[in-house]
């Protein structure tokens, strides 16, 4: 019984692939719906949006042990950041329905009478968007057992790399009708959020690195073993790099650079849930 | 906890704090206080409330093992309370316990991963050790918590309302544990933390933990 309790670093074993995939999904989600308002782009997209994060508070709901308490999680919203996250989801769901209305004939009685209600709706849809992308990072922040998560940089990256792979999946939904002016200009931010979600990854992985070794080993299973390859291959190769050369010189396989940036955005979220390892025990 | 003690915490005006002390120097790492928690709380196989982190120092001829029991902390500051999106992870006002009300737990898992010392459990089922029939005993204990809801250690919290001291405190057998309220200046834990030198463990994180570990 006594081998079992030996002091040593240990990987936090609670969140993994659900919420890995709650996160990816929420993320590309909000991301998506602000893309569509920054550009404009077509009603059923919105719509898409409100579906992925309706499918990601879904899974999420696997994730509970007791779901069907789910409705308690809206209980905290002073202190707990899974409570305001489970609030912007709402808000995002019901305004964003709202501001996609007009566009379906059949929902067209939900919609706001004048263009003033209408922009007034996709302002807060669009902000509870916003929220949506970052208040995954700010749950995983406010852990301070896990000094790998605990930054200040995590949300902002979790936000930039939601629009990262909402552009990713646009990219692999062009060919279904979107306007060749739009996917030129989604695909020149596309590449510039890669770039930008490069920096931010490196900065954040070596602030990590000095925050004690808890973080340094955190970095360390990012860099070895399965995980390492998870990291190295997938997120960095496949999510990031493969498709920047895409945009960069092959615009005509664009689908499969969004395939890709869709794959490394799930593994993205997954090593970043599975490298976070516990403060240590004192006397360790 | 004596009479005394009791005495003083509801005198002075101030509710008490209750802590622990764990004198490292006599703590000899025979998991009394494991296997006591567990007969007194009933948790399910693999979920220790308390346990003894052991850890081999130094090398031959002067190796030696340092033990280290841990359990929940029952933070001033706690970590887990405001992560909780429903309210379920709560610090009790009357007697500054950190506790949890399973009935509101979703299972999010939340708290556990928060707290620093992973003293936070969810057992997924409610098998017991001999299979998936219950022993008449693991019936009765397993009344206390829910599955796939969050459990701690409470201080023995049934026991401490009927006066006694938790079960692993009682069972010590080499008195390295000393329980007792940390805002009566009088109580033996008090003085011991005066007298000895301390360590709360991992306090930089700003917990402000109910434990001192006395070096």
């Amino acid at each position: 019984m006594a081998q079992e309790f030996n002091m040593k670093l240990t990987p936090q074993e609670e969140w993994g692939w659900l919420l890995a995939v709650d996160l990816f999904l929420g993320g590309m989600g909000g991301g998506l719906f602000l893309l569509c308002l920054i550009f404009n782009l077509s009603p059923s997209i919105a719509v898409l949006s409100l579906g992925l994060v309706a499918l990601g508070a879904g899974v999420l709901m696997v994730e509970l042990g007791r779901p069907l308490r789910a409705w308690r999680a809206l209980c905290k919203p002073f202190s707990s950041w899974i409570s305001r996250g489970v609030i912007f989801v709402t808000f995002f769901i019901v305004f964003g329905a709202l501001y996609s209305a007009p566009a379906f004939d059949s929902f067209s009685w939900l919609a706001p009478g004048s263009d003033t209600a209408r922009r007034t709706i996709g302002v807060v849809a669009g902000i509870s968007a916003l929220f949506v992308t970052l208040y995954p990072g700010f749950v995983l922040a406010a852990s301070p057992s896990i000094p790998f998560w605990n930054s200040p940089l995590l949300p902002v990256l979790f936000s930039f790399h939601s629009l990262m792979v909402a552009s990713g999946l646009i990219f692999l939904i062009a060919p279904l009708g979107l306007e060749s002016a739009d996917l030129r200009s989604i695909s020149f931010w596309g590449g510039i959020l890669i770039v930008v979600n490069f920096g931010l990854g490196a900065m954040y992985l070596a602030t990590s690195k000095g925050s004690g070794l808890a973080g340094k080993e955190a970095v360390k299973r990012l860099n070895e073993g399965s995980l390492g390859w998870t990291f190295k291959v997938g997120v960095i190769l496949v999510g990031m790099i493969v498709p920047l050369a895409v945009v960069l010189w092959t615009p005509s396989a664009m689908a499969l650079a969004g395939l890709f940036i869709l794959i490394g955005g799930l593994l993205f979220r997954y090593c970043v849930l599975k490298a976070g390892v516990y403060v240590p025990f004192p006397l360790t | 906890m004596t009479t005394s003690e009791k005495a003083v915490a509801s005198k002075n005006g101030k509710a008490p704090r209750w802590g622990m002390a764990v004198d490292l120097k006599r703590c000899v790492g025979c998991q009394s206080c494991t296997l006591a928690c567990k007969a007194e709380n009933g948790t399910p196989p693999g979920i220790f409330w308390m346990r003894v982190l052991e850890k081999e120092e130094g090398s031959y001829p002067q190796a030696r093992k340092v033990f280290l029991p841990i359990r929940c902390n029952h933070c001033s500051v706690p970590p887990c309370v405001p992560v909780c999106p429903t309210g379920a992870s709560y610090k009790r006002k009357r007697d500054n316990l950190v506790l949890i009300n399973q009935d509101k737990c979703i299972g999010c898992r939340a708290c556990v991963v928060a707290c620093p010392y992973q003293v936070r459990f969810i057992a997924e089922d409610s098998k017991g050790y001999y299979g998936e029939e219950l022993t008449p005993y693991e019936a009765e204990s397993y009344q206390k918590w829910q599955p796939r809801t969050v459990q701690k250690c409470t201080f023995c919290v049934d026991r401490l309302e009927k006066g006694r001291e938790p079960a692993c405190v009682q069972t010590c057998p080499t008195r390295a544990l000393v329980f007792g309220n940390l805002n009566d200046l009088e109580s033996e834990i008090c003085k011991l933390v005066r007298q000895r030198s301390h360590f709360q463990p991992r306090a930089e994180l700003g917990t402000d933990p109910s434990l001192y570990y006395l070096t």
